[in-house]
């Protein structure tokens, strides 16, 4: 799974359950969302709300990960790790929402 | 033409899923339709409370935080849900996206019975609920069968009423002395609110260890609640009083290490069989006696007819 965290923006990032067809509508409706949810989290780290920045990214972590978009909920989980504390590093936390942002725009896509 | 085959299905097993996110209800629901499961959602504890009592699910997946706007986290719920005998044998599963170890710790000393991780795999989450589910239906199985109390290995109050009718038609019969004590930890309520259910259960099981550790012969039996019972074939006035007391001051004389300086008391209610005296009212005569104990301050024991000449008795 690593490689596709890679910030290829032409890597396509798609569903394991994309092909399961009691999966796939509710797949699609949710990877349709996934823009909305990480400008979610630019508005958040537009406005250093660090607090705001960990749920955001807890939640992402399980949604993405029970949807079968295991490098988004990878992705979220670094993030989350990276907010853990309110004096975080907003340099690195920067790179993580733009890690996000990145799989997230393919995922819609595909 | 009916199917003789195929004897019918008991309806399937229902789990109220809680959580603040439709995302998770939407993909529980997908990814377990094809399981024999009947499946709710609610989205707060508000919500979550209401559909544990009109929906009574056999099985709860529940997440630890349910948004900023809710007044209360999982394990609070968790704890209502536990302090309610109606409900307290519904297995919890937390779910949750939390890393933190004492999280989990927390969840299992409350009374969850599994913490799955969020994200899951659905594989797991199937085995896990239906382990869950297979647990919850032997722990009904074995309290129907065996009539043990489920937290503290005594005796129930179903099989209480059973062995009350059975010692008193044996004293009856063979004009032998039968006593009862009935008891009440005291203060009870208040020493849950202030120290926690988990720490409540220790006191419980204490107590029970102390009931149940008399004479072979005496049935310990947990009544309900926080009261017990205690059978004693055999033997008279002034024995049960001794053993009445003998209780109360080995319960007053816990220490409770994780609490240093409490003390736990309770109050005992003693009575004796006479042969114009049926099962319900030696019953209500102990009980009588036990309100009669806590009325004078608790911490003490008292007899159904304390002027009663010793000549009356059996």
């Amino acid at each position: 799974m690593e490689p596709s965290r890679s910030r290829n923006p032409d890597q396509p990032v798609r569903s394991r359950y994309a092909d399961d067809p009691t999966m796939s509508a509710i797949v699609a409706r949710f990877a349709a969302a996934l823009p909305e949810r990480s400008n979610h989290l630019k508005k958040a780290l537009l406005e250093a709300n660090i607090e705001d920045l960990h749920s955001l990214a807890h939640q992402l972590k399980g949604t993405a990960g029970g949807y079968g978009f295991d490098s988004i909920s990878s992705a979220a989980a670094d993030l989350e790790m990276e907010t853990m504390s309110l004096e975080a590093d907003l340099a690195m936390v920067r790179e993580r929402v733009e890690d996000i942002t990145v799989l997230c725009t393919a995922a819609s896509r595909d | 033409m009916p199917d003789l085959q195929s004897p019918p299905l008991p309806p399937p097993p229902r789990l109220l899923v809680v959580d603040d996110s439709e995302l998770i209800h939407r993909l529980l629901k997908v990814r377990l339709q094809f399981e024999r499961i009947e499946i709710e959602t609610a989205s707060s504890s508000e919500e979550a409370l209401r559909r544990i009592k009109e929906f009574e699910p056999d099985v709860i997946l529940m997440d630890i935080d349910l948004g900023v706007g809710d007044p209360m986290d999982g394990f609070e719920i968790l704890s209502e849900i536990k302090s309610d005998s109606a409900t307290r044998d519904i297995a919890v599963i937390f779910i949750s996206g939390s890393t933190e170890t004492m999280d989990r710790v927390r969840a299992l000393e409350l009374g969850a019975i599994d913490f799955i991780g969020k994200p899951f795999e659905v594989v797991e989450l199937k085995a896990r609920i239906r382990s869950a589910l297979r647990v919850r239906s032997m722990v009904r199985i074995l309290a129907q069968k065996a009539r043990i109390d489920g937290l503290t290995g005594l005796w129930n109050r179903a099989y209480f009423d059973a062995r009350m009718e059975e010692e008193l038609n044996a004293a009856g019969r063979h004009g032998r002395p039968l006593s009862l004590i009935l008891c009440d930890l005291d203060a009870f309520k208040v020493l849950n609110d202030k120290h926690g259910h988990p720490f409540g259960d220790e006191v419980l099981e204490r107590f029970a260890q102390i009931l149940g550790a008399g004479r072979s012969s005496d049935i310990a039996c947990r009544y309900g609640g926080e009261e017990f019972a205690l059978i004693l074939p055999d033997t008279d006035r002034e024995q049960a009083l001794q053993a009445a007391e003998r209780a109360r001051w080995a319960i007053e004389g816990e220490r409770w290490p994780e609490h240093s300086g409490l003390t736990v008391t309770a109050s005992f209610g003693v009575s004796q069989y006479r042969v114009d005296l049926d099962q319900a009212m030696m019953v209500t005569a102990a009980d009588q006696a036990l309100y009669r104990a806590k009325e004078l301050g608790r911490n003490r024991v008292e007899h159904a007819q304390p002027d009663l000449d010793e000549r009356l008795i059996a």
